[in-house]
């Protein structure tokens, strides 16, 4: 199945530098986020967006055409 | 000899013009270390209470800590401590960039600032020697001007300047003092007090380094910062600075809008960190922006500061001035509901060239944002400007005008607390305040343990004073071994104040507490996601000093006698319990977003305070300090003073 990706911050640096951190990915059906992350090889923790909504359950399966928004997270200042 | 630091600090009586040079002594050194606990030494001994804050008898006191200036990430910054203008409490606020290090090499560790002087002066420090030169040429210069004027008068381009612009001359209650015209000593007003005492600068020199008492294991341990930097969690915010967190905040409902009434907002993304970096920041347009779009502080390899440059459009923004923070960002533009990235870029110009707080500035026009949505406010009463969420022109022209006390910005001048209390018409209600200081951009209704610091820290709401939820909730398995240093080893539910949170609330805060002394970057030292951790801390601390036998729960004592010591300088002004009050908007629901229908519970929270001051050993009726929890951290003089 396609979902659409995009990544933000140093995420954006799994991709190649020109897709600016949005890609569509193809992934094995039933595919979960944490299948996802392990698949972008993304060690830092994460929050996570799909189709808009804040997803913290990383056991989700994604399905064909979700929107997916990976965002590294620190407290800021 | 002393390693680390001069052993010598410098006082100043402006009204005499005269110099006292004393010399403490080690012990004095390790039980303060530096910053704000060694400015709460001075402020408590030497300064009567009930001072007006704008008066002579406030004392403002600048202190580096024994680490300032050691070749390292992280170290290079400085506290300016005095009573607030803006609070009638403890003021306190950390800066960094290059001017902590210089005044280490200029041969003092602090210095304490009394009286008034009669006509504009600043402070000349060169290599021990010091002196007053008058400044009445420079006040009511732009920062940038000042910063200009005082290294061809001295005739080194190499000499670092902190100074106070127009706003603190102004009185302004939330002005800050500024290094390099864009790093801020922001919060509780602490250039208002440096404007009373017409102090316009302090500029600094040194070629004098002090020693290091374990040069190969300070190069380890900076070495091994360097390298692993990439590969932490501070890698993001390093590279496209703290606005990072923008996106990640708005999914999880924790970015504050519409004057914190929501914790989402739609337009987070054209002002998020990677907009910025991908479109303002000096170099962007050819793809240099990582070698000209970031700035760093002293020896710092981390680089997180944004130099913003904009030379078209409605808003351009000089580089000289830097550019906003993820606090910045938000109290700009989200708390008001703007998403023009320029408009907020040129107000964190303003600002900058002003020297102003951005966060009491930008959150004390979103409370003006509110009153004139609700109708409270009219053109009559903003000078004709429209304040209708996000209308960034009026944003950026009430900035500009609160800087010059002009028309409604004198009104605003005062914070968003008198401003209400001057115009009524149940505007409080709008409030996000506590002890006068506005909110930060850190949602409470969320990450819970944030109400407990918001009512209960002595210079008001604050970000920066202990380590937020996500550390010991969701995140927390991440970051096992650091806590288990902190004392801790579960996990904890989200959004529910247990008593181990609490507990982890009040232990946090002595790390922070003691870094705020020690004067570390929280971006770089830390009990979590930071870049080192705090076995680092008491490493660093033993390489420098040469203090073979420091360990971490020492250091957490400097940090707790130094909340303790700004307790009891709020206990003196009359201030107690009564007063750690969270405003009656985050008892109110958010609207939208992950965090839809989240507010505190006053029972929930009344009952945290109490396992709160219970935790830290104080007088659960008035939240203030015991004489014997004084005394166990060796301040019985402090103890005297209350009466205990």
């Amino acid at each position: 199945m396609e979902i659409h990706l995009q990544l933000y911050s140093i995420l954006r640096e799994k991709l190649p530098i020109d897709a600016k951190g949005g890609t569509v990915m193809q992934l094995d059906e039933g595919a979960t986020l944490v299948d996802l992350i392990n698949e972008l090889d993304i060690k830092l923790k994460v929050i996570i967006s799909v189709n808009g909504d804040h997803e913290p359950d990383k056991s989700r399966q994604l399905r064909e055409g979700d929107h997916v928004k990976i965002f590294s997270s620190v407290s800021g200042g | 000899m002393p390693h680390g630091y001069n052993g010598k600090i410098l006082h100043v009586d402006l009204t005499n013009r005269k110099f006292r040079v004393e010399e403490p002594g080690e012990v004095f050194y390790r039980k303060y270390m530096g910053g704000s606990a060694l400015a709460m030494h001075y402020l408590l001994k030497e300064m009567p209470p009930g001072a007006d804050p704008l008066s002579p008898e406030n004392i403002l006191v600048l202190a580096l800590s024994v680490l300032t200036g050691a070749a390292i990430s992280g170290q290079s910054r400085m506290t300016a401590a005095a009573k607030s203008p803006l609070t009638g409490a403890i003021g306190d606020s950390q800066g960094g960039g290059f001017f902590p290090a210089e005044l280490k090499f200029a041969g003092f560790d602090a210095i304490v600032i009394k009286g008034k002087s009669e006509q504009p002066v600043y402070l000349w420090i060169k290599d021990g020697q010091y002196e007053l030169r008058d400044a009445s040429h420079l006040w009511g210069s732009i920062t940038g001007e000042t910063e200009a004027t005082i290294k061809e008068e001295l005739g080194d381009d190499k000499v670092e300047v902190l100074q106070i612009g127009p706003a603190g001359e102004n009185g302004v209650r939330f002005a800050g003092i500024l290094s390099m015209s864009n790093r801020a000593n922001g919060r509780t007003g602490m250039g208002a007090v440096m404007g009373a005492k017409n102090l316009k600068a302090v500029a600094v020199r040194g070629k004098n380094r002090p020693s290091v008492a374990d040069k190969a294991g300070l190069s380890k341990l900076a070495k091994w910062g360097a390298t692993n930097l990439k590969e932490s969690d501070i890698a993001g915010l390093a590279k496209y600075g703290t606005n990072e967190t923008t996106g990640a905040n708005q999914t999880s409902g924790t970015l504050p809008s519409y004057n914190y009434n929501s914790g989402v907002f739609d337009g987070w993304e054209p002002i998020d960190g990677t907009t910025m970096y991908d479109t303002v920041l000096r170099g962007a347009a050819e793809g240099k922006q990582d070698r000209l779009g970031r700035d760093t502080c002293y020896a710092c390899t981390v680089r997180c500061k944004r130099v913003v440059e904009i030379t078209e459009g409605p808003y351009r923004v000089d580089p000289h001035y830097g550019g906003p923070e993820y606090e910045t960002t938000s109290t700009f533009g989200n708390y008001c509901n703007i998403d023009d990235l320029a408009a907020i870029c040129k107000a964190n110009e303003i600002c900058n060239k002003y020297g102003m707080d951005t966060i009491t500035c930008g959150a004390t026009i979103s409370w003006a944002f509110e009153a004139f949505n609700e109708g409270k406010l009219t053109l009559d009463d903003t000078d004709g400007l429209d304040l209708t969420w996000g209308n960034a022109e009026s944003m950026v022209k009430l900035t500009e005008k609160i800087a010059k006390r002009e028309g409604f910005g004198d009104i605003l001048a005062e914070g968003s607390e008198r401003a209400a209390k001057k115009i009524g018409r149940g505007t409080e209600a709008f409030l996000i305040t506590c002890k006068g200081q506005e909110a930060p951009a850190h949602m409470a209704r969320v990450k819970r343990s944030l109400a407990i610091i918001y009512a209960t820290n002595p210079f008001g709401a604050d970000h920066q004073s202990h380590e937020h939820d996500p550390a010991i909730e969701d995140d927390f398995e991440y970051y096992t071994d650091r806590m288990a240093i902190l004392g801790f080893s579960e996990g904890q539910e989200p959004r529910l104040l247990s008593d181990e949170k609490i507990r982890f609330t009040a232990a946090s805060q002595r790390l922070y507490s003691v870094m705020d002394s020690l004067n570390l970057c929280q971006f770089v030292y830390g009990p979590a996601w930071q870049l080192y951790g705090p076995a680092d801390v008491v490493e660093l601390v033993r390489t420098v000093t040469g203090w073979e036998d420091v360990t971490f729960e020492e250091l957490q004592v400097v940090g707790e006698r130094r909340v303790n010591m700004m307790r009891v300088f709020n206990a003196r002004e009359g201030l107690d319990r009564k007063d750690d009050v969270l405003p009656q908007k985050l008892f109110n629901p958010l609207k939208g977003g992950a965090s839809d229908g989240w507010k505190l519970d006053r029972t929930e929270v009344d009952s945290a305070l109490d396992k709160y001051y219970e935790f830290c050993g104080w007088d659960i009726k008035t939240g203030n300090p015991t004489r014997v929890k004084l005394v166990e951290l060796g301040l019985d003089w402090v103890a005297d003073q209350l009466g205990l």
